[in-house]
Order: structure tokens, then C-alpha cells, then sequence
């Protein structure tokens, strides 16, 4: 019998990169009303070279023409912006879907009846704790009841399926069952995503990410309770215990994904903004298509990638080697194995590597002082800080 | 009223497999686990479905 | 190849059918990106044919004139079928009235 031929599987096409993402991180603004100590973009001031309102409806435009389906934007804390409710329905008024990440200080009860009346736009509230105690050590005094109220707003606007978006720490794992339960109280949906090493991380990553053992217990947990939680496909490094977990297995930076910064540069992903994975700025000609489509990184990244050590290992089917990002900023070769790896290959080599200082964003952006809780104006750049270099992980 | 979209958080991991699945001998429809004959179906299905928030790189 | 009732439904290949309002279509080289703004569903349509299927379904008067239209050969209509099965259970394509 003759049957169509299905090809390969779909993550060797994705693999190989799109003509276009599918979708994309946005970072609309360095500024943000918090400091969270593990912040992957070094948030907190705003950059003067700001992307202004018509150079972002440019841009959406852009992606319009691309069919890139959605865009995940955030920040700094992207409400901050002016013009954000503006650049927001012009994207969903341009085919372009949009969830935005927030840590809820600006949704107000008005604000959360808009967005429950409003079509393609899918709010995610940033989460770290399961209470005030474990969240507010990473996000700030009083994050908690900000990010709590925001959900309860939500929720009252009759807003379901909001997200939950947790980032997995040491002090954290413990309180899965609590996260699922603050989602299922607003009827949300969870989100658990991956700590890496990037940004502000690379400072508190030594002693915030979870243990080992952590790792197996939250492996086993999503295994046992993980219907329903999504992960954003962030911890396909733990695939490599066993059975994969839900997602594609695939690191998409600059091959399905990319991050567009406030500034206008292009990096493969949003935990790699750094020199080594800028792809172009979209100010340039052509924009962010000729980035996306002809860009040396992402042309590069697109080429079928050696696994170098990791070839040898029965489990790189699964794990792919884990996390180009995680890599880079723990100073390990991106050939070989994730700081994480589940058999313990990373710790080995963070052990054993001879360093030099690691490896440090460029620009900071955070700001020099804590945060006034009172205050939320947009905190405006005086001069960019030079950053110390890290102590070795 | 803004509708509930629950994004679906993944497909069954036994879709990944689909493409090591090498096919069985022909058996009765009665003999047949009901995932091995999901498989059997999905190996020739054309469609695939993938989450949205399944790529990694997206926060 | 046989395939039993229970894993993928029976799919009406003379009824009309339509891509639903929702639903992007973005050509790839290996067939389709499909989205549904809606559900947030995405989709791989993994042959070019399956792409040209969906997006001329509204233009034919029943799926099987829709297949035969993108030269589907009868040998692999079922295999079709069932792929607008699936796409039906999520939404993707929808029933629609003849005039």
C-alpha cells in the first residue's frame, strides 16, 4: 500500500532552524520595581537606547509578515513601560499572540478586566515562593503579597488559565505541592522553569540551584504530578534520569526561539544575553529578519552540533547535552557536559576546571541601590556599572 | 467573559518515541495493547502536535 | 493497514469541512506550522499535501473532493483521513454547512 511518507521527526526540522521563529522572548525595558536577586537580564535601570513605541510597532509588524505566532513579552517588569498597553494591542490587533511575564505590581482590578475582555493576550505572574518567607528572599519584601494580589485580581476579572511562573531553587523544590495548590486556588496553570547561571544568576547560582537530589525529587514529582504543569520545555536536562519529560528535548535558541532586548540586539535566547550569543540588532538594515535568517551565530547554531564528550553517554539522546547558556556562564566547554547533569559529569568537570574569571554580560543594568517599595516610577540609567568578576562556582 | 485557555502542557511522551517504534507483526485488534496501537496509528499520522510553551528559550 | 475505531474517530470525508477561523497556516519546507490563536494549539502538518489539503478544504464541497482536488490517491486517503481526524479533535478544522 502506498502512504505518504512521514519524514523526520520534528525536532530534526527545528533543529535545522525555521525561516521564522515560532515564537520569541521580547524584553520591552531594562526597568523593573523589583531586584530579584537571580534576574537573567540584570534588570533594573532603564537603558537610554530604549527601543521607542514606533521602532517596537516596526518590529511587531515584522513579525506579523514573519507568522510568528506569539511572543512572550518581559522585562525588567514590561508594565513599567508607557506605552506598553499601546504596544500590547497593536500586536494583538497585528496577528501576533502575546503573553506577558509580570511580577503583578501594576495589575490593578481595571487593569485585570481589560485583559480578561481581550483576545490573544495570556498573562504569566512570576512566582519564587509558595510564601512570603522563601519567595521575598529572592524577589524583595513584599513580592509575595504583590504577586498573591495580582493573581487574586486575575482571577476576580474571571481571567482563567493565567500563568504561574516559578523559577526552581534549593529553597523552593520542597514546596511544589504548595505552588500546584496556589495555581489550582486561582485556577491558573503552573509554570516551573529552570534557574541558570545568567544575569544576576551567575552570582547566587553556586548556592541557589537545587541539590542533586533536588533535581531527582523534582524529576520525579513532574513524572507523578506534572499533568496540567508546563515547564516551557526548560528542564529537558532532567530527561536524561529516564522516561523524557513532556516538550520537545530541544535547546530552540536561534533555532525556533530567540530574545529580542530593549535595546533592539538579537541573542540566541534570554538566558544568553552575552557578546558570545548576539546575533545583530534589528536597528540595522534589514532587520530582525536578516537577523533571524542570516545571522553568522544563528547560522551556526543551526548546524548539526558536536557532542563532543557527551558522545560517548548513553542518556545525550535525551539530555542533547543540556543547556548551551548554563554552560557558558558556569565557564564549562559548550561541548561537554551541563553543570546539572543528572549523572554528575558537570559537577565533575566544574570541580576540575582550571578558571580564569567567568564569563559577564557586558552591560548591567541593575541598579546600585535597593529598590524604594514605595516608589514606582521608571528608574532611569545614570551610568551603566562595570561588574566585578564572579567568584568560581 | 474571557474564555479559559488552559494551554495543553504536552502530549503523552510516547509521541516522542513514535519515530524508534519499529512495526509489529500484524495481530488481531484484540490482541493489541491500546498504546501500541496508538502508536502504530500515530507513526503514519501526519499531524503532530507540539505545546507552545515546549521550545526552550521562552521564559 | 487497518486502524481501530477507538484510537483515532471515524472522520466524515464527504461532509464539508473548513480550516477554523482561528487557525494560521504558516508554510515550512516540510509541510506546515499550524496555530490556533484561540487554543494556543500548535500543530506540524508534516507533508506539503496535508498543508494544500487544509487550506482547500473550504473551497470543495466535501473533504474526499478537497483530497482528490490536491491529488490524494485513493490508496492514501485513509491515511489523510485520519490526519483530518486529529486535526478535528482539536479544533483545527470544523464542520461546515453546504450551501
Amino acid at each position: 500500500m502506498s502512504v505518504a511518507v512521514a519524514p523526520a521527526r520534528l525536532v530534526d526540522h527545528f533543529e535545522a532552524g525555521l525561516d521564522a521563529p515560532i515564537c520569541l522572548t521580547w524584553e520591552l525595558t531594562y526597568a523593573c520595581n523589583l531586584a530579584c536577586v537571580h534576574c537573567l537580564s540584570s534588570s533594573g535601570r532603564r537603558d537610554p537606547r530604549e527601543l521607542s513605541t514606533e521602532e517596537c510597532k516596526s518590529i511587531i509588524d515584522e513579525l506579523q509578515r514573519m507568522q510568528v505566532f506569539y511572543v512572550n513579552i518581559g522585562g525588567g517588569e514590561p508594565t513599567v513601560r508607557r506605552d506598553f498597553w499601546e504596544v500590547l494591542d497593536y500586536a494583538t490587533a497585528h496577528d501576533v499572540g502575546v503573553k506577558f511575564s509580570t511580577n503583578g505590581s501594576r495589575i490593578t482590578p481595571a487593569i485585570a478586566e481589560r485583559l480578561a475582555a481581550a483576545d490573544y493576550v495570556d498573562v504569566q505572574i512570576s512566582l519564587d515562593g509558595a510564601s512570603a518567607e522563601v519567595n521575598d528572599r529572592v524577589r524583595g519584601a513584599g513580592s509575595y503579597a504583590t504577586a498573591i494580589r495580582a493573581m487574586e485580581r486575575m482571577h476576580a476579572s474571571g481571567f482563567r488559565g493565567f500563568k504561574v511562573s516559578v523559577v526552581m531553587t534549593r529553597e523552593n523544590v520542597s514546596q511544589l505541592d504548595a505552588f500546584k495548590a496556589i495555581a489550582d486556588r486561582f485556577e491558573a496553570q503552573l509554570r516551573i522553569t529552570r534557574l541558570r547561571p545568567s544575569g544576576r544568576g551567575a552570582d547566587v547560582w553556586a548556592e541557589l540551584h537545587p541539590t542533586q537530589q533536588q533535581q531527582g525529587e523534582l524529576y520525579q514529582w513532574l513524572l507523578a504530578h506534572g499533568e496540567g504543569v508546563l515547564t516551557g520545555d526548560s528542564l529537558f536536562h532532567l530527561s536524561a534520569y529516564g522516561q523524557s519529560l513532556p516538550g520537545l528535548n530541544l535547546c530552540g535558541a536561534g533555532r525556533v526561539v530567540c530574545l529580542i532586548d530593549p535595546v533592539g540586539d538579537v541573542y540566541a535566547c534570554p538566558f544568553a544575553i552575552h557578546d558570545a550569543f548576539l546575533a545583530g540588532n534589528v536597528r540595522a538594515p534589514g532587520g530582525f529578519a536578516k537577523v533571524w535568517r542570516e545571522s553568522e551565530l544563528f547560522t551556526q547554531l543551526r548546524r548539526p552540533q558536536s557532542p563532543g564528550v557527551c558522545g560517548s553517554c548513553t542518556h545525550y539522546d535525551s539530555c542533547r547535552g543540556g543547556c548551551m547558556a548554563a554552560k557558558f556562564f558556569t565557564g564549562l566547554p559548550l561541548d561537554g557536559p551541563d553543570p546539572e547533569c543528572v549523572l554528575g559529569h558537570g559537577e565533575h568537570a566544574l570541580a576540575v576546571r582550571h578558571g580564569s574569571t567567568l564569563p559577564r554580560p557586558q552591560a548591567d543594568h541593575s541598579r546600585r541601590r535597593p529598590p524604594d517599595r514605595a516608589c514606582d516610577e521608571d528608574p532611569v540609567t545614570v551610568f551603566l556599572r562595570v561588574s566585578a568578576p564572579s567568584r568560581a562556582s | 467573559m474571557h474564555e479559559p485557555i488552559t494551554e495543553p502542557a504536552v502530549e503523552d511522551p510516547a509521541v516522542e518515541s513514535v519515530a524508534d517504534l519499529e512495526d509489529g507483526p500484524a495481530e488481531s485488534a484484540a490482541d493489541l495493547e491500546p498504546p501500541v496501537e496508538e502508536s502504530l496509528v500515530e507513526q503514519d499520522l501526519l499531524v503532530e502536535d507540539v505545546s507552545i510553551d515546549g521550545m526552550c528559550g521562552v521564559y | 493497514m487497518t486502524v481501530t475505531p477507538h484510537a483515532v474517530e471515524a472522520f466524515d470525508l464527504d461532509a464539508a469541512w473548513a480550516l477554523a477561523p482561528q487557525v494560521a497556516i504558516r508554510p515550512e519546507p516540510f509541510g506546515a506550522l499550524a496555530y490556533h490563536f484561540g487554543t494556543r494549539r500548535l500543530s506540524f502538518l508534516k507533508t506539503p499535501t496535508l498543508r494544500s489539503l487544509v487550506e482547500s478544504l473550504a473551497a470543495y464541497p466535501s473533504g474526499r473532493a478537497a483530497c482528490l482536488a490536491v491529488g490524494i490517491a485513493s490508496e492514501e486517503l485513509p491515511q489523510y483521513a485520519r490526519s483530518l481526524s486529529v486535526l478535528a479533535g482539536t479544533s483545527m478544522i470544523i464542520r461546515r454547512e453546504t450551501p
